[in-house]
């Protein structure tokens, strides 16, 4: 019955498993008070030893009492060997209490694995630490959340929140955003709430990372001008989306519909910012997702393997937001984030013409797409080369370009503009660059000057 | 005694188990009020000058001094001022002492590098009497290896023809008056414990803090040292959580790019310290006082440790960081106590071995750590010097100290006082168990088991 159901979990686990069944752990796996695992264990190391005396079972006791010691009474708390319990009975003056410390198969060297089993099953349950002891206290109440003071609790929630997101975001997020995290939470979203439903600017307090990168989607679709509100609906689906489930491929999927739809539209104006603005909603790998879908879709059917590559992500999104700060882009260098953006943004406003008229020729984003798609692995190596091709003016363009070689080397290069480009002057036709743009930018977002902080002026230099 | 109380109750633990398994109801709060507000810093400036705290703790300690002369040397006796000395007069004096010490640390011996010693006492050492304005030597029947610098005190001589004061005997402020204690009608506990030196490395003492926490919580032990637990109505850890090496300063030394992953020593120390509070907050209200190696002020008072380096513990409100020193009256019974600091400068200036005969000293002198702004560090008062004993406490804790010790003193308007001082639990894995109701205190210690054969010998049993 339910009696010898615990006597064959403690066989179960001495025996089979070979754990060390200590008081503690029995009481959090069985769910009962720690007296009633203390006679549980006492209970089966005398059944055990009658039905089979050459059992092999070892026992650890805990003793307490009190000795007279250097003229105090002191009160002694000791874990024991059973071989060594009669004789530390006999030099208690008064014993407070014996019982069954732990029971294992093997016999204990010293005391450590007791104290590391215990701890095993401590971490595993901090919350209810105090649920199966003998006391309770009235007094130890969980403070309600509202009584904490705001500060700690946006720190502790975006603390939390970044534990469950992916390694990627982590990294960033602690790249020195972590203290202000909760100071750019509150102030952020202000900014914010009016271009998005409250749904999406809820998503946004809880990752920090969202706040820099909010802060330049306002800005951008503010640029953009008109279709704010009608993208903020989309924001707003997507971002909801995007920040209640976890990164899966049919969320991207999902998103994939979506940006479809967007990718319809046909003003430039539109895809940029779109295009800047999904981007900008995913500080997680979440939202990377759906950016590469989106790439994706434009590959027209290139498939792109969803990978949890965080260097891939911040790539493409250092490829749609050149001038929208990624913190997490920081992850593959170790270069500052902030300094490599800003670094990043007066360059792109230079060559307004896309020596990318190849570019505009091919996909809208070629480079992006491919090198996302393409890119299926882990490790990329950036090579400096010389490329000289003639543009759409019949000019000869020579770009110093990183091109990421990528374990299959018909990728594209991640077309990175120095300033040492030669460019058609002027007239870069502002509009239609924004596709183009996009290509260059997102190969130049994704490497070479990587990490450079993008402000939020970038934009409107462009225009 | 604990003991004896927790051995009242039948042993019920090494028997089968039984469907009732006892829970006991913490003691609740009854009466809790911190009086650390002295101890708390506001705005902090340190343009200041440390004469001022001098001053002030001659203003204040005057009136103190001149009763207790008058009582010592009859109401006739002239308390003067050293300007107004007349040589061959007898009379009282009322001033500062001043130790100079030939082996004093200084910054030019720090550069010449000597190792540190353990005591800086000489037999050259001289004592110098200073008041408002003028000082002078003390020569005759005073114990100069005993007394330290920065104690107020009242001496009765003449000076003589070489401009020493010849000193026929002296006097201290002795115990502050005292408000009796409320009687209690049932055992109460507080349970003092310091110096648990988390991340030093020592696995013998994790169990052994493990013990304790067990014990207080009433995890450990049989039905009648459960029940004594939950009459802890409080428990006090007494500085030094994090030990002496997380405070490593190696990074300082080694280049930027070499410990730029490197995480502080302390990183872990803390979140296990949280781990520990969080077990015992669910449990029982716990105070916290910072002490030398935590991360918190170096100078006297130390202010409280930041919440936010346990997130997990402060949900609890019976959690408190308090400061060090740390003032309360739990129950009606005023605690007084530091984490040991004071205590330890003192014993390298004097000649005092016993940590508990400078604890009873210091309360002689009616302040907590005279060598402070001396040679301990200590925040440039101005106004007050908080250190002096307005009141006379019921126990008097100092943390930290080498061993364990207790003592009751009586005062000469009939105060008592219990001297406690907590032994370095990472060394000795002892704490104390102080009764409120009969100002009793008995130390608890834990062991476990090592790989030697004497365990005996491990738990203080041995011959």
């Amino acid at each position: 019955m339910a009696d010898q159901l615990y006597l064959e979990n403690i066989d179960e686990f001495v025996t089979d498993q070979n754990k060390i069944v200590t008081y503690k752990w029995l009481s959090y796996t069985l769910g009962v008070h720690v007296n009633q695992a203390k006679q549980m264990l006492y209970d089966y190391v005398e059944r055990k030893r009658k039905e089979n005396s050459g059992a092999q079972l070892h026992v650890t006791y805990l003793v307490s009492g009190s000795l007279i010691q250097n003229g105090h009474s002191c009160h002694k708390v000791a874990v024991v060997r059973e071989d060594k319990l009669e004789a530390v009975k006999s030099k208690l003056a008064v014993t407070a209490s014996i019982h069954v410390y732990s029971i294992q198969k093997a016999m204990l060297k010293d005391s450590g694995p007791l104290f590391n089993t215990d701890y095993d099953i401590l971490k595993s349950n901090l919350q209810n630490c105090s649920k199966f002891s003998a006391i309770q206290c009235a007094a130890a109440v969980p403070r309600a959340p509202a009584e904490s003071s705001s500060s700690s609790k946006k720190f502790e929630q975006s603390h939390l929140h970044m534990s469950s997101e992916t390694q990627a975001n982590n990294e960033l997020t602690t790249n020195g955003h972590g203290p202000p995290a909760s100071k750019q939470v509150s102030q952020q979203p202000k900014g914010i709430m009016g271009m998005f439903a409250s749904k999406a600017a809820a998503k946004t307090q809880e990752t920090n990372k969202e706040t820099k990168t909010e802060a330049k989607e306002v800005t951008n679709a503010s640029a953009a001008g008109n279709k704010a509100p009608g993208k903020g609906n989309m924001m707003s689906n997507f971002f909801g989306k995007a920040a209640m489930n976890k990164f899966k491929v049919n969320l991207d999927s999902e998103q994939a519909v979506k940006e479809e739809k967007i990718v319809e539209q046909p003003t430039v104006s539109v895809t940029e910012p779109k295009l800047a603005t999904p981007a900008g909603l995913k500080k997680s790998s979440k939202k990377a997702e759906p950016v590469k879908v989106l790439q994706k879709e434009k590959k027209r059917g290139k498939r792109v393997a969803l990978s949890d590559d965080e260097t891939k992500e911040t790539e493409n999104m250092r490829k749609k937001r050149r001038r929208i700060k990624l913190p997490e882009s920081d992850s593959s260098e170790d270069e500052d984030s902030p300094g490599a953006y800003e670094a990043e943004s007066p360059s792109p406003p230079p060559p307004p013409s896309p020596p990318l008229e190849p570019v505009p020729k091919t996909e809208p984003e070629p480079p992006s797409v491919k090198s996302s798609s393409g890119e299926n692995k882990r490790k990329r190596k950036r090579v400096l080369k010389s490329k000289t091709y003639l543009d759409g003016e019949g000019c000869i363009v020579t770009e110093k370009v990183y091109e990421s070689e990528s374990c299959t080397d018909s990728e594209e290069e991640l077309n990175m503009k120095t300033s040492s480009v030669h460019r058609p002057p002027a007239m870069t036709v502002k509009k239609e660059p924004r596709e183009e743009r996009k290509g260059p930018k997102k190969g130049t977002a994704a490497l070479g000057k990587a990490n450079r902080q993008v402000s939020i002026t970038g934009f409107f230099q462009r225009k | 005694m604990f003991s004896e109380q927790a051995a009242q109750r039948a042993h019920t633990l090494l028997s089968p188990p039984s469907a009732n398994n006892a829970t006991f109801a913490r003691v609740p709060v009854a009466t809790y009020t911190n009086s650390s507000q002295p101890f708390r810093l506001g705005e902090r400036s340190f343009s200041r000058q440390y004469a001022h705290i001098y001053a002030t703790r001659l203003i204040q300690m005057r009136p103190f001094l001149e009763n207790r002369a008058q009582q010592h040397w009859g109401s006739g006796v002239g308390v003067k001022k050293l300007c107004e000395l007349q040589p061959e007069e007898k009379c009282c004096v009322v001033g500062t002492l001043f130790k100079a010490m030939p082996l004093q640390p200084s910054i030019l011996r720090e550069v010449s590098e000597e190792p540190p010693r353990s005591k800086y006492i000489h037999p050259d050492d001289e004592l110098v009497l200073e008041d408002e304005l003028q000082r002078i030597k003390l020569k005759g029947t005073i114990d100069v290896s005993k007394l330290v610098t920065g104690t107020v005190l009242a001496v009765f001589g003449s000076v003589r023809d070489d401009g020493k004061f010849l000193v026929e005997d002296y006097c201290f402020a002795d115990l502050a008056p005292q408000k009796p204690a409320p009687p209690l009608d049932t055992d109460r506990f507080v349970l003092l414990v310091s110096g648990l030196g988390l991340g030093g490395g020592g696995g013998e003492s994790l169990l052994g803090t493990q013990l304790l926490v067990d014990v207080v919580t009433g995890q450990l032990g049989d039905e009648g040292e459960q029940c004594s637990a939950a009459h802890v109505s409080r428990v006090i850890l007494a500085g030094n959580l994090l030990s002496h090496s997380t405070q490593s300063r190696d990074s300082i030394n080694k280049a930027k790019y070499l410990t730029k992953k490197t995480q502080a020593a302390s990183v872990e120390a803390v979140k296990m310290l949280d781990e520990i509070l969080l077990q015992l907050s669910a449990s029982v209200p716990v105070d916290v006082m910072p002490g030398e190696f935590d991360p918190t002020n170096y100078t006297l008072p130390q202010q409280p440790l930041h919440p936010c380096m346990f997130p997990l513990a402060t949900a609890y409100s019976t959690l408190q960081l308090v400061t060090n020193p740390y003032q309360a009256t739990i129950d009606g019974v005023r605690f007084l106590g530091t984490s040991g600091q004071n205590v330890s400068d003192i014993f390298r200036y004097s000649s005092m071995e016993d940590h508990l005969e400078i604890l009873e000293w210091t309360l002689r002198v009616r302040h907590i750590s005279p060598t402070a702004p001396d040679t301990l560090g200590c925040y440039p008062f101005y106004k007050t010097d908080p250190f002096i004993f307005p009141e006379c406490p019921h126990v008097y804790f100092c943390g930290n100290t080498p061993s364990f010790g207790s003592k009751i003193i009586r005062g000469p308007e009939d105060q008592t006082v219990l001297l406690v001082t907590v032994p370095d639990f990472s060394a000795t894995q002892t704490a104390c168990l102080v009764n409120l109701r009969s100002l009793a205190c008995q130390p608890i210690s834990f062991s476990g088991f090592g790989a030697e054969d004497d365990d005996l010998g491990g738990l203080g049993l041995g011959p």
